[in-house]
């Protein structure tokens, strides 16, 4: 069985292994020890409250139980630029036009920006290779949103994903050739690493502050900011489901474009509902396609867990679940769990039986229509 | 025998003729358009005769004449206020340091603030020749002429004085400077923002120039080996500049990245080194070739003659030279050496 649980003391090996598979890219997950030692550390720390609710890092673990290894981690970074700068370059428009030259020339331009600062950002989504396909990658993004869900006041009302921008095979990007090279004296790799290990003052020493105009830059350089790694589509395409649009910002290196979600609006949240556990000895197909699918999430702060189960196991107030499932997740029958579709597009019935939320009213017509149809309110 | 008097309105045609042989922007404050250039030798005559409007600042155009034939050899300015009452638009060239303690890394960021820190001081411009004339003595007579008459009514004139020399331009046209930047942002050739900027009001430049600064590493490689690069064809103008006293500082003109040379007006050699004498006659042709200039506002001439001077202040100077000059025996005149 899969299970999402906080990352904790014991997944350093297979963090590290997986780090180091995932070669170059994956800024915010090195593969180096100690860095991923002090991410448990404070991700034990953020679980336990033992630090300031601003400075959290939530990092969850995919964890195979049969074989007890970890296979994926994801996070969600409380807040970004508190005790750092953070860079991104807004890309904007500047017009320039002379009504008696009749000359009208529109200018994209990079403006660098710090306007994610106080944000919650979704960050370091890692799978291993042998484990992707069958949902495993939907379940580890969006877990994050269930937690988000349920625990908004840690989190600011806005989140967001910063997406890995275009690279070529041998690790070279258009943008950074053409501009962060001119002013860094190093390579994207060195640059990217150095950023990733949380030594971002560097960045505010040598950056150009000045706005950038595009049309200097060259054109193989133009047509990649926005746009996202090859391997990063799917991820995008997963985002965008979830609600979440590029926002006008992109990466400081490769041009890789922010995508943002208010929470409220995310489809897991808005489809998500609360059940009640019912532990049945009653077996259960586990293995059915994400389409049919639903995550099960424990609501717990500290031990947040989730799995998935078939929709079927769904009712009108519970959720059927064997007492192997109810182990992983820490739950007894009778106990408050929260239920949301695996995969968009999915069978559904829809919100209804969350608890206490007047907003149902003001909500979109298709999905009150939905709430029309079941039978509890 | 050569003389630098004030424009007249009769001199247009030949003035025409002189600025079209220099194709694109020998010198940009000089109209190629016949409206244009009419206009400008009238409000140069207003400003020889003393009219100075707050609005439209005094300029100055003096001509090259040879006597013998009545001919014109070419045109040399003087804007008492660079821009005009409007802003005089520049790049100063300047560099920041990024630096990285924690990295060790150290290095100098070149970049180009759009400026307008030369308006309003007094601007040498419009100096234009026939090409048989450059380096030659008539050339420098031409060119130091202004300086002589900003001696003569160095009321009307600033402390310190610029230059626009023009920048790096290949045979067939191309300006690399324009070309790595201009380009994207006015959409149009050189050749056409030039003519603009010395036909129309400044507002174009305004509104279509990028207002922010430019880093010099993002221009192309032609581009930035054109910074503050002379033409070529401006070199004997140039070195005669520097002879007097004017150097390149930071500043950059927006289109081409041609050199602006800066000096302050009352250290220039033909201020320092030019005297008032009294005008007396001589029968022989002994003596130094010197300038000698004579005149208030439109009665201003400027030649060369051989002159022996006194130490009394008196300079004794062929009679047909008192005529160039409009003058007579016992008048102040005012010469320096070549």
């Amino acid at each position: 069985m899969l299970v999402i649980r906080p990352l904790q003391q014991g997944d350093l090996d297979d963090l590290y292994a997986m780090a180091l598979n995932a070669g170059k890219g994956l800024t915010t997950l090195p593969a180096d020890r100690d860095l991923l030692q002090r991410k448990i550390d404070l991700a034990q720390d953020t679980f336990n409250q033992r630090c300031e609710p601003e400075a959290g890092l939530y990092l969850f673990a995919l964890e195979d139980t049969e074989v007890g290894r970890t296979v994926g981690i994801s996070g969600i970074q409380a807040r970004v630029g508190l005790d750092e700068v953070f860079y991104n370059y807004r890309l904007s428009l500047t017009v320039n036009a002379s009504r008696e030259l009749g000359v009208h020339v529109r200018t994209p331009t990079l403006q660098l920006s710090n306007d994610m600062t106080d944000t919650s950002e979704i960050c370091s989504l890692l799978l291993a290779s042998d484990y992707k396909g069958g949902g495993n990658g939907l379940l580890l993004s969006r877990c994050r949103f269930m937690y988000l869900d349920e625990f908004r006041k840690h989190f600011s009302d806005k989140v967001f994903a910063e997406m890995r921008g275009v690279s070529d095979a041998q690790g070279r990007s258009p943008l950074w050739d053409a501009l962060g090279s001119k002013f860094f004296d190093m390579e994207f790799g060195e640059a990217d690493r150095l950023s990733g290990l949380g030594n971002k003052s560097f960045i505010a020493e040598l950056m150009p502050k000045y706005p950038i105009y595009l049309s200097m830059l060259p054109e193989s350089a133009r047509a990649v900011i926005g746009q996202v790694h090859e391997n990063t589509r799917p991820a995008l395409r997963m985002l965008q489901a979830e609600g979440f649009n590029f926002n006008g910002l992109v990466d400081i290196f490769d041009g890789g474009p922010v995508v943002e979600a208010f929470v409220h609006n995310i489809r897991t949240v808005r489809e998500s509902v609360t059940r009640y556990v019912l532990v049945t000895q009653k077996p259960v197909p586990l293995e059915v396609p994400p389409a049919e699918r639903v995550m099960v999430s424990n609501r717990s702060f500290q031990d947040f867990r989730v799995t998935t189960l078939p929709t079927p196991c769904v009712g009108t107030e519970t959720v059927r679940m064997s007492p192997a499932v109810a182990e992983v997740l820490g739950v007894e029958s009778g106990d408050s769990v929260r239920v949301a579709p695996l995969k968009e597009g999915g069978r559904w019935p829809g919100p209804a039986g969350r608890d206490g939320e007047q907003e149902h009213e003001t909500r979109p017509g298709r999905v009150r229509r939905h709430r029309s149809h079941s039978s509890w309110g | 025998m050569w003389l630098v008097r004030p424009a007249r309105p009769d001199d247009l045609q030949s003035i025409l003729e002189i600025a079209g042989a220099q194709g694109a922007r020998l010198s940009s404050t000089l109209p190629k358009q016949e409206e244009a250039l009419a206009r400008k030798i009238e409000h140069s005559q207003a400003s020889f005769a003393g009219a100075n409007d707050p609005e439209l600042p005094p300029r100055f155009l003096f001509v090259l004449e040879d006597t013998r034939t009545g001919t014109l050899h070419g045109t040399a300015g003087i804007d008492s206020r660079a821009g005009n009452g409007q802003p005089f638009y520049n790049y100063r060239r300047d560099a920041l340091i990024h630096a990285s303690h924690e990295l060790g890394i150290s290095r100098r960021v070149e970049v180009l603030y759009p400026s307008h820190g030369l308006t309003d001081r007094t601007l040498l411009c419009s100096f234009t020749t026939r090409p048989e004339r450059v380096g030659t003595e008539a050339f420098e007579l031409l060119s130091r002429a202004r300086m002589l008459f900003i001696a003569e009514h160095r009321s009307w004139f600033g402390s310190r004085m610029v230059v626009e020399i023009q920048g790096v331009q290949h045979e067939n046209g191309r300006v690399p400077f324009w070309d790595s930047l201009g380009r994207h942002f006015f959409n149009m050739d050189f050749q056409a923002a030039d003519q603009y900027s010395s036909l129309l009001s400044k507002t174009f430049i305004a509104e279509l120039m990028p207002p922010n600064p430019i880093y010099v590493t993002l221009l192309s490689p032609e581009a930035q080996a054109a910074l503050g690069q002379p033409h070529r064809l401006t070199v004997p103008n140039l070195e005669l500049l520097q002879r007097e006293g004017f150097q390149a500082g930071n500043y950059l003109d927006i289109f081409d990245a041609g050199p602006v040379l800066e000096a302050r007006t009352d250290t220039l050699r033909t201020l320092v080194t030019s005297h008032r004498k009294t005008l007396h006659g001589s029968h022989d042709d002994s003596g130094e070739t010197c300038l000698i200039a004579g005149g208030e506002g439109s009665g201003f001439r400027c030649t060369l003659a051989r002159a022996t001077d006194t130490l009394e202040g008196d300079v004794r100077v062929p009679v047909e030279t008192w005529h160039l000059l409009e003058k007579s025996a016992g008048d102040t005149v005012r010469m320096a050496p070549l």
